[in-house]
């Protein structure tokens, strides 16, 4: 006779965290409690989502771009960042199988606006200079959220994050190159990065979240922690962020637009104006100065590229 | 949902860096064949490293581990007889001979031409 004995719910749900705490790896097809599966999809979704509607913004400076070089540097980050959307969608999906659920029906979310984009994308681009900064910062400050989860207790996740980072190296140095360009450019040029510079500090600021759930009234950030898919709080990012990039900002002869910002000696961490939470939340509503134009685009685009996937799936008789 | 379901079709990506190098995994795509799943493949995975061949592998012809059944890769630890840890003796037996070990850095240095 053969002897089954059935695990419970509660041994299951210690059996997985013991492997969690042990550094092993968790794969799609293991068993794995639900809040875990949740905070997964929607974290990876939101992710995914994110890395499409970020080269919407990026993609209208491709022929904006002010030479042949910087057009296809650009052009091939674009690519990127719809190949990271690609691969984060992938992992959603095997996660949403219990559920029936696939990238079409992510996107149908995000049209309905249950699923939401970053923050950071829902703002506007100006000049050429906020292209530069925004491969600079704000990529920046993406590699440092995105490296903080390299070892995600979620196998997939950080595979795919491994890939991800990689490519995030090209797209930190093509942002640099261009700022740098602009620095030692002309007075005009030099103004140009400051002023977008001076738009884009509260946004940078945001863009890691706020310090505690109180702010939303939700957070994601305790869950994660649990589960070992990051190890760092959302202010920890942040002041992380400020570690390795005012010295360089700095050092160009920027000057942040934040004149109480200062570092603590003793308390080993930086003093700074927070942003305006209040527009924050009106962003992660979509009522952010880009929201609902970028959200159109998608749509018109998924619409107008809708014989693609038609001609693809098209059954030859 | 229906056709998306049933028409997109899972594949797993393997490629190899050079010539002489071992099949690696990549990552998995969606695509309605192997065909496009090959040209998915190589704009997805490889816009970068070099790479000089592709394997696509439909995720349903794969047999893989479940959960529990991975129990079954568990080794017992009682095979030195199998491995050069059991034979570590012999490097003072042959030292006694005045001659030297051969052992698997020696072995696999003996490649290419003698020198």
């Amino acid at each position: 006779m053969v002897v089954v004995a059935l695990k419970t719910e509660e041994e299951k749900q210690q059996e997985f965290l013991a492997r969690i705490e042990a550094g092993e790896k968790i794969e799609a097809d293991d068993w794995m409690p639900e809040e875990y599966r949740i905070a997964l999809i929607k974290l990876i979704s939101m992710h995914g989502i994110s890395e499409i509607m970020g080269a919407l913004p990026e993609k209208e400076w491709v022929p904006k771009a002010p030479s042949l070089r910087r057009k296809l540097g650009i052009m091939s980050k674009v690519q990127d960042e719809m190949g990271h959307g690609q691969l984060l969608l992938r992992v959603a999906e095997d996660l949403l199988k219990p559920y029936g659920k696939n990238r079409g029906d992510l996107m149908q979310d995000l049209f309905n606006e249950d699923l939401k984009f970053h923050n950071v994308f829902h703002m506007e681009t100006n000049t050429w200079a906020d292209a530069g900064l925004i491969g600079w910062l704000v990529d920046g400050a993406a590699i440092i959220t995105q490296t903080n989860m390299l070892g995600a207790s979620y196998g997939p996740y950080a595979r795919a994050l491994q890939r991800i980072c990689a490519e995030e190296v090209f797209h930190a140095q093509h942002g640099e190159s261009i700022i740098l360009a602009l620095a030692e450019g002309t007075p005009e040029q030099r103004a140009m990065i400051q002023e977008s510079l001076n738009g884009w500090w509260e946004s940078l600021l945001m863009f890691f979240g706020p310090a505690s759930s109180q702010t939303t009234g939700a957070s994601k950030q305790d869950v994660t922690i649990k589960y070992r898919i990051r190890t760092k709080t959302n202010e920890q990012l942040r002041q992380d962020f400020f570690d390795k990039y005012i010295p360089r900002i700095l050092s160009l002869g920027l000057t942040i637009p934040d004149p109480t910002l200062r570092y603590n000696d003793e308390e080993k961490r930086w003093e700074y104006a927070q942003p305006d939470w209040n527009e924050f939340k009106k962003i992660i509503r979509n009522e952010g100065p880009r929201s609902q134009a970028r959200l159109n685009l998608r749509r018109t685009s998924y619409e107008y590229n809708a014989w693609v996937r038609d001609a693809l799936s098209a059954v030859i008789r | 949902m229906g056709r998306e379901t049933t028409f997109y079709q899972e594949f797993e990506v393997f490629s190899k860096r050079t010539p002489t190098a071992s099949f690696q995994h990549q990552f998995s795509l969606l695509a309605p064949n192997k065909e496009m799943a090959l040209i998915m493949a190589q704009e997805n995975f490889m816009r970068r490293e070099p790479v000089v061949d592709i394997w696509i592998v439909n995720r349903k012809d794969i047999r893989g581990l479940e959960g529990e059944e991975k129990l079954i890769l568990g080794r017992l630890n009682n095979k030195d007889y199998r491995e050069t840890k059991g034979y570590g003796y012999l490097k003072k037996k042959w030292r006694h001979y005045e001659q030297q070990m051969f052992d698997e850095k020696e072995i696999l240095s003996w490649a290419g031409d003698k020198k």
